[in-house]
């Protein structure tokens, strides 16, 4: 009897101490990026014997529909990212975990993260979920094309009105189209036209009334897409046509993100320079940003508390700036930023990343409403309204003002 | 019609039917819980739907009542998608009969190397439309398209075609068409075998060129034929929705905004689930009136 006793003890104290809280961890990082990732998981395990890390991967485009399959039946993952976008949307089910609590007992340094980055996840004063990646737009220019104009290849446009003069220029030596426009529609057509917008002052919903009334209509708005226009119907240095002229060296120059900081090197045949991206005389610089954000699902509180130490340790800062080496994405936070390792490692070896890393104090937020994919959609079609001259600039962006604040009500 | 009529003895069901009541339940069961759960529940509940706004991630769904419906009809988003699916559905059904018909009639002779024509014409039927939409998508490019540098051998500038809202429908229908000739070129071969010979010498006794034979022979006696692949034409290219995803996501602005595209995206980017609902009922309404035409005209399915 006693030793049937000792051999239960024995057996409690067994597992117990084995029993490590599991955690299942939802991403889309796939090729390199998700590499990176297992390592990093691999080693806090290892750190942490009493946490089992599980990442989980599941393409980028079922995510968002994947989760809300999962929140509707209850089967969530504890701990997912999310494209920033898709983050007020999963905020409404009411099924992740305000991190504010644990935030305020650790003392936390939310500051740190760039103030746009946190838009996405606050509600009122909770705070849902935390930047771990991002990336923003910049300007590419194909060094070979400025030569055979004639221009400095190593001096890139840095105002509106250099990008039209240069644009002339190599239009004008080599039949060559001077700057690509994203003309597809959609979300990569108003993303890319929401940097012109905040460079000339204006803003897309107000922030003021909790981002519930549009104001890409007003006159700075007009102005930057009345630029658009002019670009392909005044100074005729841009066409309307399908995406990849720049990667085929049709054109000279063209706005995209610093993931292709990786891949154009890999895609094109001629030598390219990166830059922030150029703003009017009297305007601003900026810049628009992508990326990704974590959240715990409500589990239980040993759960939480798990996916909330593993949260701490992936968003310090030396890990941050191991990530966003291994990776290029763009730092988060200004201690990684400014981190000496950080910055020497991108000068000497990813030199066409350090605009992209100088821009991100540039950057602004999307507006993180749940109803912007559809309004991105609305201002992309007036934006291509005006383009096919369907419609005057005024008139477009009026339109699809009034269209966005009825959604929006 | 017969055949089903077999399975029921007069007023009592099939001895065989009778006997194994118990096989054949078990038998139909899967078939049944599988077509229950995955079609007629998910379509019944659509209809729920369209009373409510749900984002299908929030937990709660609001009560709308007929909102949904009020917003659709007036809706000029709604009324273009509409109109530019029956512009395409026409063009596709009816331009494909047309060539599919040609293309019949001519390998219904003794030529050299019919069958190969035969598969040529097929295989767009049998290319999976995702890739066949790319692949047109490279050939429509404006500047490097296969398409326009074909033109330009005859010192013709073909136009901008999927970036131009004026052609981008047109450039669709295109492949639309491409794709379907194939299904309506076998339907009509095997109709235009079922022609007595014995019609054709008659005619050509009395003199008829091959023309007159087409005109009065063929196409009248090919009638039914042509009703059948205009109304399942018009049923299936109503419901298109992978070329454009494809090919044009719904642009330039709304050129190609089909109604299927509408739904995908209310339902699946802007998850507007109640609205999204809204659409599939109105489609279900447009192709049930179609489907119920057809059985007038057919006379419930007994014409052919």
């Amino acid at each position: 009897m006693r030793k049937l006793f000792v051999f239960l003890c024995i057996l409690t104290a067994t597992t117990l101490m084995l029993a490590s809280t599991s955690l299942v961890f939802w991403h889309y990082w796939d090729g390199a990026n998700g590499k990176k990732l297992e390592e990093l998981v691999e080693r806090f395990n290892k750190e942490n014997p009493d946490i089992t890390i599980k990442p989980v991967f599941i393409p980028g485009s079922e995510l968002l529909s994947k989760i809300q399959t999962a929140t509707l039946s209850g089967r969530t993952p504890d701990l997912a990212i999310s494209d920033i976008i898709g983050i007020p949307l999963l905020i409404e089910t009411g099924k992740l975990v305000d991190l504010m609590p644990f935030i305020n007992r650790d003392n936390y340094d939310v500051s740190d993260f760039y103030e746009q980055q946190l838009v996405y996840g606050r509600k009122g004063n909770q705070l849902y979920s935390l930047p771990v990646s991002t990336s923003n737009l910049g300007l590419f220019w194909n060094k070979e094309i400025f030569a055979q104009a004639g221009l400095d290849p190593e001096v890139p446009p840095k105002t509106w009105e250099e990008l039209v003069e240069f644009g002339k220029v190599i239009k004008e030596r080599t039949g060559k189209w001077g700057y690509e426009l994203f003309t597809q529609g959609g979300e990569g057509t108003t993303w890319q036209w929401q940097v012109f917008l905040w460079s000339t002052g204006g803003e897309f919903l107000d922030p003021k009334s909790n981002y519930t009334k549009a104001v890409f209509d007003s006159e700075a708005g007009v102005r930057a897409l009345q630029f658009w226009v002019d670009l392909v119907n005044k100074y005729k240095i841009s066409t309307i046509a399908p995406w990849g002229l720049f990667g085929r060296g049709e054109a000279a120059m063209v706005m995209d993100g610093s993931w292709m900081v990786q891949f154009f090197p890999m895609q094109v045949d001629f030598e390219l320079g990166a830059a922030p991206f150029p703003y009017p005389n009297d305007g601003h610089p900026a810049t628009n940003m992508g990326g990704e954000q974590i959240f715990v699902f409500k589990t239980t509180s040993d759960k939480e508390e798990a996916a909330w130490k593993f949260i701490k340790w992936f968003t310090s800062t030396p890990i941050q700036v191991e990530w966003d080496k291994a990776t290029g994405f763009i730092p988060v936070k200004a201690s990684v930023a400014a981190d000496k390792g950080y910055l020497a490692y991108i000068k000497n070896t990813r030199r066409l990343l350090l605009p992209f890393v100088e821009s991100q104090k540039h950057a602004h937020a999307r507006p993180p409403v749940k109803q912007y994919p559809q309004i991105s959609d609305i201002v992309s079609k007036a934006i291509l309204n005006a383009l096919y001259g369907n419609a005057t600039p005024e008139s477009a962006l009026h339109n699809a003002a009034e269209e966005v604040n009825s959604l929006l009500k | 019609m017969s055949k089903f009529q077999g399975l029921r003895g007069g007023s009592t069901y099939h001895p065989v039917f009778r006997q194994k009541f118990i096989p054949t339940i078990v038998f139909l069961l899967p078939a049944v819980v599988i077509i229950g759960v995955f079609n007629i529940f998910p379509a019944c509940y659509s209809f729920v739907l369209t009373l409510f706004d749900w984002n299908g991630f929030s937990p709660t769904k609001t009560f709308v009542g007929l909102e949904n419906f009020r917003t659709l009809f007036q809706s000029r988003e709604v009324l273009n998608s509409v109109v530019v699916t029956l512009i395409y559905a026409t063009a596709v059904t009816f331009g494909s009969m047309v060539l599919s018909l040609l293309v019949a009639v001519n390998l219904d002779r003794d030529i050299r190397g019919k069958l190969i024509y035969r598969v040529l014409y097929f295989l767009p039927v049998v290319t999976p439309t995702v890739a066949s939409g790319i692949v047109w998508k490279y050939l429509f490019d404006p500047i490097n398209g296969v398409v326009n540098n074909v033109l330009a051998l005859f010192s013709l500038k073909g136009p901008a075609w999927l970036s131009d809202p004026k052609w981008a429908l047109i450039s669709i229908s295109i492949v639309g068409i491409w794709k379907r000739l194939g299904f309506g070129m076998i339907i009509y071969l095997a109709a235009l075998q079922g022609i007595p010979k014995s019609l054709y010498e008659a005619a050509r006794i009395d003199g008829a060129s091959e023309r007159i034979l087409l005109r009065y022979i063929k196409i009248p006696l090919l009638l039914p034929t042509s009703l059948f692949l205009a109304i399942t034409g018009l049923i299936e290219s109503f419901q298109v929705f992978d070329l454009v995803y494809v090919m044009t996501y719904g642009g330039p602005v709304d050129a190609t905004d089909v109604m299927g595209f509408l739904l995908y995206r209310y339902g699946f980017k802007y998850f507007n689930l109640g609205y999204a609902s809204t659409i599939a009922v109105a489609m279900f309404a447009i192709l049930f009136t179609l489907s119920l035409i057809q059985w007038k005209i057919t006379k419930g399915g007994e014409a052919y």
